[in-house]
């Protein structure tokens, strides 16, 4: 299931890469050069062979950790990602901080206080959430907190007092999706026979809660864990952008203001494959979560 | 439809027809530079103030409405049709067209939306069909996954068998038999992803990648006038307001006509 689906997904990227505007060679050595030149590194790159020969190349380049150099930097764009990617890791890892147990608790209070006024506010809560723009709410948060009331620096990456805004800002979608999630697998599970059992044997709202309803809502809430995990990896551009936290989505942004095609395709395949990988590894759990899902 | 969805839609047509008739109601050209009067504060001459070229944010708030809802719903038709298009192939004649199709369907799923909608946006001249096409060419495989579903249960009905018995073509089976009962369902899920464009045209906006300037754009605006958050948040502030009262208006109405639906299969289901 991996390999065809990075195949796929290289594919795609390739087939982008191929459409940009302009001619790579051109890219490479600039106007001037010679026709004799030009003509040498078009066969180097294989650009005069048919294009499933020019995907294999691709591939080939990539197996190699290669993504091309930054038309500005001349720098490798591999390299550049692997020296932002952990930043990303750190912002999206404290965003889920907060999102999980935040929107866990949300969605389950709200689940419990059914159709009453708390699960109507949080219900409201919850759609505003999801339709905010994160960069503004981002910006809000910055106006808030750090020109206002100043407690916290607006921008910059570094440690616990810089992460915490974009982190907040990054978290607010997810809590919300979360806490919608939740809510609705709880209100179905309750629903439930096994749950009714549960009652009849004489367990407590607390131990039925815990031990019956979370862990089978569990499917559902870890999907969309996965999904906001992975997308946060794949690089929060706006966010990033905002608070001016150095990594990949910023990188890429940079990239996208200067046309510096190699790094805007780097960072294109590099978030795609962080956010299938994190989607793949969310299936596996899958299976040792749910007994029933295991291959027999 | 409940009073939730009638009222969002109420807010979002208000909001469309106001920015269509922007230039009766406000006497300023969204784009006219006024360099004597920038950053002005909200007054009666400039009811939301200026930008940073002076322009009169009110006129430009409203031209940028016509721009993101325009988009959107524009998008979201675009979706529906490939998506029902593409579903109803794969659902239909099932076999190697359906692994194909389906196969390119995951593939897509498999982009992370935003990311892939960039990619597509960077590859073509910035405009409005740009965005159009960069939203629509990521949203369009959930709405054909949808249908195909949906067309796998409907062509096993017996009314179908009966169509074919009597000797109707594919093209009418599918044209007058399968299509009109995989509506109701794509529009359910136009409605709910409605809010999600509106996020998306907007983000694309503020990367740089929407409708160029000098036309408004809500992104944009933020994006530009971000610097002056704490100086003139009067530049900063609106667009945002705008943006998410309409993309939460899209959500509640399509939230409202989904648990509308549900509830009209159940009746369906169980009487």
């Amino acid at each position: 299931m991996l390999i065809p689906l990075l195949l796929g997904i290289t594919f795609i990227t390739f087939s982008l890469a191929k459409a940009l505007p302009g001619d790579p060679v051109y890219s490479m050595v600039g106007e001037r050069a010679s026709p004799e030149i030009i003509e040498k590194i078009r066969t180097e790159l294989g650009a005069d062979k048919g294009i499933l020969r020019q995907y294999g190349g691709y591939l080939q380049l990539l197996a190699r950790g290669e993504l091309g150099r930054s038309y500005y930097t001349n720098r490798r764009v591999a390299e550049d990602i692997a020296i932002k990617a952990p930043q990303t890791f750190k912002l999206a890892f404290a965003a889920m901080l907060i999102a999980v147990p935040a929107g866990l608790l949300l969605g389950l209070s709200a689940a419990l206080s059914r159709r009453r006024w708390v699960d109507r506010a949080i219900s409201g809560l919850t759609i505003s959430g999801l339709s905010l723009p994160v960069f503004w709410s981002g910006l809000m948060l910055m106006f808030l907190l750090s020109l206002k009331l100043k407690l916290l620096p607006p921008s910059g990456t570094g440690g616990l007092q810089f992460v915490l805004l974009p982190a907040m800002t990054l978290s607010l979608p997810a809590l919300a999706s979360l806490a919608r999630v939740t809510r609705v697998a709880v209100l179905d599970i309750r629903a439930m026979p096994y749950i009714r059992t549960a009652r009849a044997k004489g367990l407590g709202d607390l131990r039925i809660i815990s031990a019956h309803v979370m862990r089978n809502a569990l499917i559902p809430v870890i999907t969309v864990i996965g999904l906001d995990f992975g997308s946060y990896l794949s690089g929060a551009v706006l966010t990033e952008t905002i608070f001016g936290w150095d990594g990949i989505g910023r990188f890429a942004m940079e990239g996208i203001i200067k046309r510096d095609y190699p790094v805007i395709m780097g960072c294109i395949l590099v978030s795609t494959l962080c956010f299938v990988l994190v989607n793949m590894m969310v299936d596996l759990l899958y299976q040792y979560l749910d007994p029933r899902l295991r291959k027999r | 439809m409940g009073w939730t969805a009638r009222i969002s839609l109420g807010i979002i047509s208000a909001l469309f027809l106001l920015s269509l008739l922007a230039p009766c109601l406000v006497p300023y050209d969204p784009d006219a530079i006024d360099l004597d009067s920038i950053r002005q504060p909200p007054s009666p001459k400039h009811l939301l103030g200026t930008d940073g070229k002076g322009r009169d944010m009110l006129a430009r708030l409203l031209a940028g409405g016509k721009i993101s809802i325009g988009i959107s719903v524009f998008a979201a038709i675009l979706s529906m049709g490939i998506g029902l298009f593409i579903g109803l192939l794969s659902g239909y004649f099932r076999g190697a067209v359906d692994l194909t199709l389906m196969a390119f369907v995951d593939l897509i799923l498999a982009f992370p939306s935003l990311i892939l909608a960039i990619g597509i946006s960077v590859l073509m001249p910035p405009g409005v069909y740009t965005v159009v096409i960069a939203i629509a060419s990521v949203s369009w495989a959930s709405f054909a996954r949808l249908v195909r579903g949906h067309v796998l249960t409907i062509r096993e009905q017996p009314y179908i068998e009966a169509a074919r018995a009597i000797g109707c073509s594919d093209l009418r089976i599918v044209w007058r038999h399968i299509l009109p009962q995989c509506l109701p369902l794509v529009l359910v899920m136009a409605g709910m992803k409605l809010g999600g464009y509106i996020l998306t045209e907007a983000a694309l906006g503020f990367l740089g990648l929407g409708v160029q300037p000098p036309t408004a754009t809500w992104g944009a605006m933020i994006s530009s006038n971000r610097a002056y958050l704490n100086a003139a948040p009067w530049m900063v502030l609106p667009p945002g307001v705008l943006i998410a009262v309409t993309a939460l208006c899209f959500n509640l109405a399509g939230d409202s006509l989904r648990d509308g639906f549900d509830a009209e299969q159940n009746k369906l289901r169980y009487y």
